[in-house]
């Protein structure tokens, strides 16, 4: 049950972008259609799915004062987390370039679909965001990291696609010059932020 | 050079790695003293806003030095005590020698599992009793300091901070003095459940032991409210049996009167 | 001072801004700018970290490895973040103003108008132009946050600094301290400013 809980608040209420405008210049780089949109959601799912538990077990076992107990009695008062910013981006950049590799090497035909994203999502900061939030929130388990990771992750792909649909709608509108491209669109992601705030009341 | 060879590259990545791994741990190290002593006063001011020695703002507009001044000067005694309400050590209060508990966050997790606790208790010179509250609202962790008038069950004053609650809405709880006295006067009713609330329409009902919640911030409302019952809850045998008797002694009072 | 130079440094706070123009660096912007001294913290932050990074990254131009480029720079300004951040927590009067902004310390890593200037610049250029062009970007990144900090506190909270500015019969309007309001407010900077310089219209 607090799976589900943590699984719908993180896609709707704590809304990567519309409660946290994380991961905005790609978000708005890349919302001039549909397709591309999909493309670079996607990666956006799959990147944090993978780095967000492995930022968690190493923040847990690592970073945090107190973490590297399991060494010894003698390491039980060294703090690490001056170095989770150091940490957290090392292992996405590594993360992306290895998948990079992979992909490119043995599934060529997603390669051309989904492997110009990749390098972008390096420095998406919804993704190194997550795993700083991860932190703060301090989760008991590993179960937790995972399904805030995918619901993030979702919740960004949401956001995505629909800001989207709406810009393609939009280029048949008659917008003043000077608004025209992204004027408009942060308006409009203003909006849709607007009306993403109704379920920050919901109680789950 | 080939800078593109593979010797070259594990080298050259394991230098950087070295060279900044080097840098950052020598800051740390030479700037953890200050940190230590920010975080420090920075729980003075808060618990010390709370019991009312001095307004939020003036706190805040104080230099560190000064601050742990106003603390040895106004302070009477600390120690912790245990979920069974007995004393189990004390704080220094001497002014090279400060001691708090300001890591709440590992106390409210004991005192969820009912391991052992050292659940700080500050007693000023004016009598007011000073005891920290933890928890997680909205967003993030929320805590915050309530003290006690010498009765210890009629709240003196509060104080409540927040890492990461929505601005102008959750935020308030920290940002708008008129939350924060809306709790003084209030009676903490020790024993019951809950022994606190946060609620809507309390002025209507005139309740005793509860504070109107934040409209439009449901969750960090309901946030606070589960910290404050859960710490109260573990200083309940503390602060609970004191104010047992106090409430007798003024019953007789009252009914000495009537006759 | 040569013209080349110059243009380095003036093209970025206006023809060439990181936010209104080349739309890079918002997350930051948006979650920052509730109060101004915030925002006047997280500026002079990232001014620092770009003109920094920039720096070392173009000492580093020749050696950096292909492969590893992006590592070897995130590293490099991740290491530049942790400095300012723990800089930040040890003065005495930041302290309070580090912990407000919290996790978009952080994020500094990816705003991308760092990585972007060393990508785009440093890699290409001597140190000191490298240096001088990350400063630029930051003040122009900074412009663009204080101009927003600025209206948002003083219509959310009445106040500008944390002094009350607003006579006190002006209820604050909350809609202005969430979130999406920044959003209309860049948006409403970008019309303006596009609507003064018509070079930068999009067709």
């Amino acid at each position: 049950m607090e799976y589900i809980s943590l699984f719908v608040k993180s896609i709707f209420v704590d809304n990567m972008i519309f409660a946290y405008f994380l991961g905005m210049c790609s978000y708005l780089a890349v919302s001039k259609n549909v397709k591309t949109a999909n493309g670079l959601g996607l990666a956006v799912i799959f990147v944090l799915f993978f780095t967000l538990p492995i930022n968690w077990v190493l923040n847990t076992y690592v970073l945090q004062p107190g973490a590297l107990k399991w060494l010894g009695p003698q390491f039980a008062e060294v703090d690490l987390s001056f170095l989770s910013f150091i940490v957290f981006i090392a292992v996405i950049a590594a993360f992306v370039q290895i998948v990079e590799m992979i992909v490119e090497k043995y599934l060529p035909s997603l390669y051309s679909s989904l492997g110009i994203f990749l390098p972008l999502i390096a420095v998406n900061c919804s993704i190194l965001g997550g795993s700083l939030f991860m932190q703060q929130r301090d989760f008991p388990t590993l179960g937790e990291p995972l399904v805030y990771a995918l619901g993030s992750g979702i919740g960004w792909y949401l956001a995505i696609v629909c800001l989207a649909a709406i810009r393609e709608k939009m280029s048949y509108s008659n917008v003043p010059a000077p608004l025209k491209g992204v004027g408009i669109t942060f308006i409009t992601v203003g909006l849709m932020g607007m009306a993403f705030m109704i379920f920050m009341g919901i109680q789950l | 050079m080939n800078t593109n060879s593979n010797a070259y590259t594990v080298i050259y990545t394991t230098l950087v790695v070295v060279v900044v791994a080097a840098v950052l741990a020598f800051t740390a190290m030479k700037l953890k003293p200050s940190q230590s002593a920010n975080a420090k006063a920075e729980t003075l001011r808060q618990m010390m806003s709370a019991a009312g020695i001095k307004s939020t703002d003036e706190l805040y507009a104080t230099k560190n030095a000064d601050v742990l001044q106003l603390y040895a000067d106004n302070i009477e005694q600390a120690y912790t005590i245990g979920l069974d309400g007995e004393q189990n050590g004390t704080l220094s209060t001497e002014l090279k020698n400060i001691e708090l508990v300001d890591n709440l966050k590992p106390q409210n997790k004991a005192i969820k599992e009912n391991t052992g606790v050292t659940l700080p208790v500050y007693v000023f010179k004016s009598g007011v009793a000073v005891m920290p509250i933890y928890g997680a609202g909205l967003w993030g962790p929320i805590w915050g300091y309530v003290a006690f008038q010498p009765d210890h069950y009629t709240i003196a004053g509060a104080y409540f901070d927040h890492e990461s609650e929505t601005p102008g809405l959750g935020a308030k709880i920290k940002d708008e003095a008129w939350f924060r006295e809306k709790f003084i006067g209030k009676k903490v009713e020790w024993g019951a459940e809950p022994a606190f609330k946060l609620e809507k329409n309390v002025e209507a009902t005139g309740a005793e032991n509860a504070v109107d919640a934040i409209t439009g911030a449901t969750m960090t409302s309901k946030g606070l409210n589960e910290a404050l019952n859960v710490w109260f809850k573990a200083y309940e045998k503390h602060f609970g049996l004191g104010a047992f008797f106090g409430m007798l002694e003024e019953h007789e009072i009252t009914n000495e009167e009537e006759e | 001072m040569d013209k080349k130079l110059k243009e380095t440094i003036l093209n970025p706070i206006l023809k060439g801004n990181p936010i209104t123009v080349l739309i890079l660096g918002i997350c930051s912007s948006l979650a920052v700018t509730v109060q101004l001294k915030g925002a006047l913290v997280m500026a002079i932050s990232v001014t620092l970290v770009t003109g920094l990074s920039s720096l070392v990254c173009s000492l580093l131009r020749n050696s950096i490895p292909m492969r590893v480029r992006i590592i070897v720079q995130l590293v490099v300004v991740a290491m530049m973040v942790i400095l300012v951040d723990q800089v930040l927590k040890a003065g005495e009067g930041t302290y309070a103003i580090d912990k407000q902004l919290s996790v978009y310390i952080g994020l500094i890593i990816t705003n991308c108008i760092v990585m972007g200037r060393i990508e785009a610049f440093a890699l290409g250029n001597k140190p000191i132009p490298s240096l001088l062009d990350g400063l630029a970007n930051g003040v122009g990144y900074g412009l663009i946050l204080i101009i927003v900090a600025f209206f948002r506190e003083l219509l959310g909270s009445g106040t500008l600094f944390g002094l009350r500015v607003l006579p006190a019969a002006y209820v604050p309007n909350n809609l202005v301290i969430l979130p999406p309001f920044a959003l209309i407010l860049l948006g409403c900077i970008i019309w303006a400013h596009r609507a003064w310089d018509k070079d930068l219209q999009e067709k």
